[in-house]
């Protein structure tokens, strides 16, 4: 059901949220960057802040007198929902066997609030990665199951923005508590019911007509505003069949494994337990922390190390999300959010990458002159 | 499997140790929960959890109808070396089983082959143990394994028994001999003339490193044993087991939940392939 309400209810929404027991969290200034980061107000929300992305580039451009103005940064809801370093256990020896004397338990819920659709997307990703039946992960479980989503709908394509391409954007199709689109005058919401909790003391006017319409027309701009695309036909036979091309040789001389890449990544979900011992009381911790499939050692064992060569970890992390990923969980790794190619220091172009590898040789080396390594 | 054991602790305690070869050892464990060996399926795997220091994926070693859940370890890394210095009566963390395990139902009456490698025979040695138990279930069993030297041979107080038992033949090679070795000297695959294999009716179930898994596959396939009927162990770094980590990718399969034992057909186009 469709709605618009006032721009300056924006402090009352957070507070309802507040008062339903979510911690807010949305887009927000620290240090010169858009994060996700925890609402108290209205006053720390990055409203005005436009954030200008480029290959290996982020920077503040001038401010819009918008109250969604950017894009997405390096945080997404990932960061939440599954922690770069949560405690999964503590656990004391008592001579008699390991006993755990605690276990991990959500601190909180969220209410993720500003967050774009491929975001949202990416959620659902996770849903599939992590929630495979019996197989289901305790940490992020847990974690999804309390949280809601207000999303908003872009109205404006980030330069590395390929979310079209990838059937993820710019306008939020399900899956979503609210979607917003900003007009220029009013917030149009979508909400499932009108007597919706989250808006108690909010006066929503239905929609009309040409609110409607206006919403769908600033949505479909964005869209063709992005200047990325991957071309999903076909796409992970195409790739399968890529993996002995000299041009994923190519693509990762640039590459410094660095694993930006894997952390920015909303779907990324590889990690790694560390055992952490407190010496006051000898207790142990069991911590899982993000790893990534970009780090030389991640798939060492005492059979050997398959992945030695940087290509080879490179094609790793570019094959999961297109072509591996689909047949582990029926869906894309990727949802195009460009934060890969934002975030990678040497501005490597995962739609370019895609687009050499699947070109002929000849091709492919054509193109990589024209962007030398950085 | 019930859901619970992917994260339950039980407790493991040594209840015996023994030395196979200078850097690997077996150990016999009881488990706190009251779960016996049978509850563990041959090809299947366990994480061993040593206190503080840290996980390891390692394949069941015993047979179901064996007092002790065994392990056979070789000391590589920082929690293989932990566990080599357990003494009887300390404990353990084991979790699991994981993975899936031989298709010992796809073999049965037909000739079974167990080929192995090094550290390849522990996951093969509870589908040896079946076989010699239930004498006529397959159609014979050759068992094929080879090690680097007569030192590395692993599980030698066994084969008296092996190679006594009826319709079990136990061919062994290393690859390089001592002055006392009477016996084979090359790479696993220069007893396949030798074991008197039915290509026609015989099933293969493989485990052993990397290229030793290549060459056995190549030859099997030579000698006219189709894919359908080739069954490898691969191995990966299993770190969760429960194929949230992502350690253990190998193309699309999660080598600790799809596999760790995979018909081959399933795995021909990813393995072994360079840098996959």
């Amino acid at each position: 059901m469709h709605f618009t309400v006032s721009k300056r209810c924006v402090p009352k929404l957070i507070r309802n949220l507040q008062e339903l027991g979510y911690t807010v969290v949305g887009p927000s200034l620290s240090g010169g960057v858009v994060r996700l980061a925890e609402l108290k107000g209205q006053a720390d929300l990055a409203a005005g802040a436009v954030d200008v992305q480029d290959p290996g580039r982020y920077a503040l451009g001038k401010e819009a007198p918008l109250v969604f103005s950017s894009v997405n940064g390096p945080d997404s809801p990932k960061r939440y929902l599954h922690p770069a370093e949560v405690v999964l256990s503590r656990l004391v020896d008592g001579g008699d066997g390991v006993q755990p004397v605690s276990g991990f338990r959500p601190n909180g819920k969220y209410a993720f609030f500003g967050i774009r659709p491929c975001d949202l997307s990416a959620v659902g990703v996770l849903n599939r990665t992590l929630l495979v039946p019996g197989f289901e992960d305790r940490v992020y479980s847990a974690l999804r199951d309390g949280a809601i989503f207000i999303v908003v709908n872009c109205t404006r394509a980030g330069e590395n923005c390929f979310c079209s391409s990838m059937g993820t954007g710019p306008g939020a199709e399900s899956g979503y508590d609210v979607a917003i689109t900003e007009l220029p005058e009013v917030l149009l919401v979508d909400v499932p019911e009108a007597d919706s909790a989250i808006f108690q003391g909010i006066e929503l006017k239905p929609a009309t007509e040409a609110e409607l319409r206006e919403g769908e027309e600033m949505v479909q701009r964005a869209k063709e505003q992005m200047g990325r695309k991957i071309v999903r036909q076909d796409l992970s036979k195409r790739m399968y069949a890529s993996m002995d091309s000299p041009a994923w040789g190519k693509v990762a001389e640039r590459c410094l494994a660095c694993g930006n890449c894997t952390m920015v990544c909303p779907t990324c979900f590889c990690n790694t337990v560390v055992d952490s011992t407190d010496l006051r009381d000898g207790s142990v911790s069991r911590v899982r922390v993000w790893d990534s499939c970009l780090s030389k050692d991640f798939v060492y064992s005492a059979g050997g190390n398959p992945r030695l060569q940087r290509m080879s970890r490179y094609r790793q992390f570019v094959m999961h999300k297109f072509a591996y990923w689909p047949d582990e969980f029926g869906t894309y790794g990727c949802v195009g959010c460009g934060r890969c190619v934002t975030w990678c220091p040497v501005g490597i172009d995962i739609t370019e990458t895609v687009d050499v590898v699947l070109r002929d040789q000849q091709a492919a080396e054509k193109k990589l002159e024209a962007h030398p390594v950085a | 499997m019930p859901r619970h054991a992917l994260h339950t602790l039980a407790r493991g305690t040594v209840r015996g140790m023994r030395k196979e070869t200078p850097d690997t050892f077996t150990l016999l464990l009881e488990l706190g929960d009251g779960r016996t060996p049978a509850d563990f399926m041959p090809g299947q795997f366990n994480m061993l959890y040593v206190f503080g220091v840290g996980e390891v994926p390692i394949s069941v070693a015993s047979f179901g109808r064996e007092k002790h859940l065994t392990h056979t370890i070789r000391s590589v890394g920082r929690v293989t070396n932990l566990l080599a210095t357990l003494a009887p009566g300390s404990c353990v963390g084991v979790r699991g089983p994981f993975g899936k395990g031989w298709p010992l139902d796809e073999a049965e009456g037909k000739q079974l082959l167990v080929i192995a490698g090094g550290l390849g025979l522990p996951p093969l040695r509870p589908v040896i143990e079946e076989a010699i138990a239930e004498p006529g279930r397959f159609d014979g069993l050759k068992v094929i394994y080879g090690a680097r030297t007569p030192a590395d041979l692993i599980y030698t107080y066994e084969y008296p028994r092996w190679q006594a038992a009826d319709g079990c033949d136990l061919l062994l090679t290393v690859d390089r001999g001592t002055p006392d070795w009477r016996g084979n000297v090359g790479v696993v695959t220069t007893l396949f003339p030798k074991a008197g294999i039915d290509a026609a009716r015989a099933v293969a179930f493989i485990c052993g490193p990397e290229l030793m898994l290549k060459f056995s596959i190549l030859e099997l396939s030579r000698i006219g044993i189709p894919a359908e009927r080739i069954f490898v162990s691969l191995e990966r770094n299993m770190s969760c087991a429960t194929g949230t980590c992502g350690h253990c990718q190998l193309g699309p399969l999660f080598i600790c939940r799809d596999g760790p034992v995979f018909g081959y057909p399933r795995v021909r186009d990813l393995f072994p392939r360079e840098g996959v």
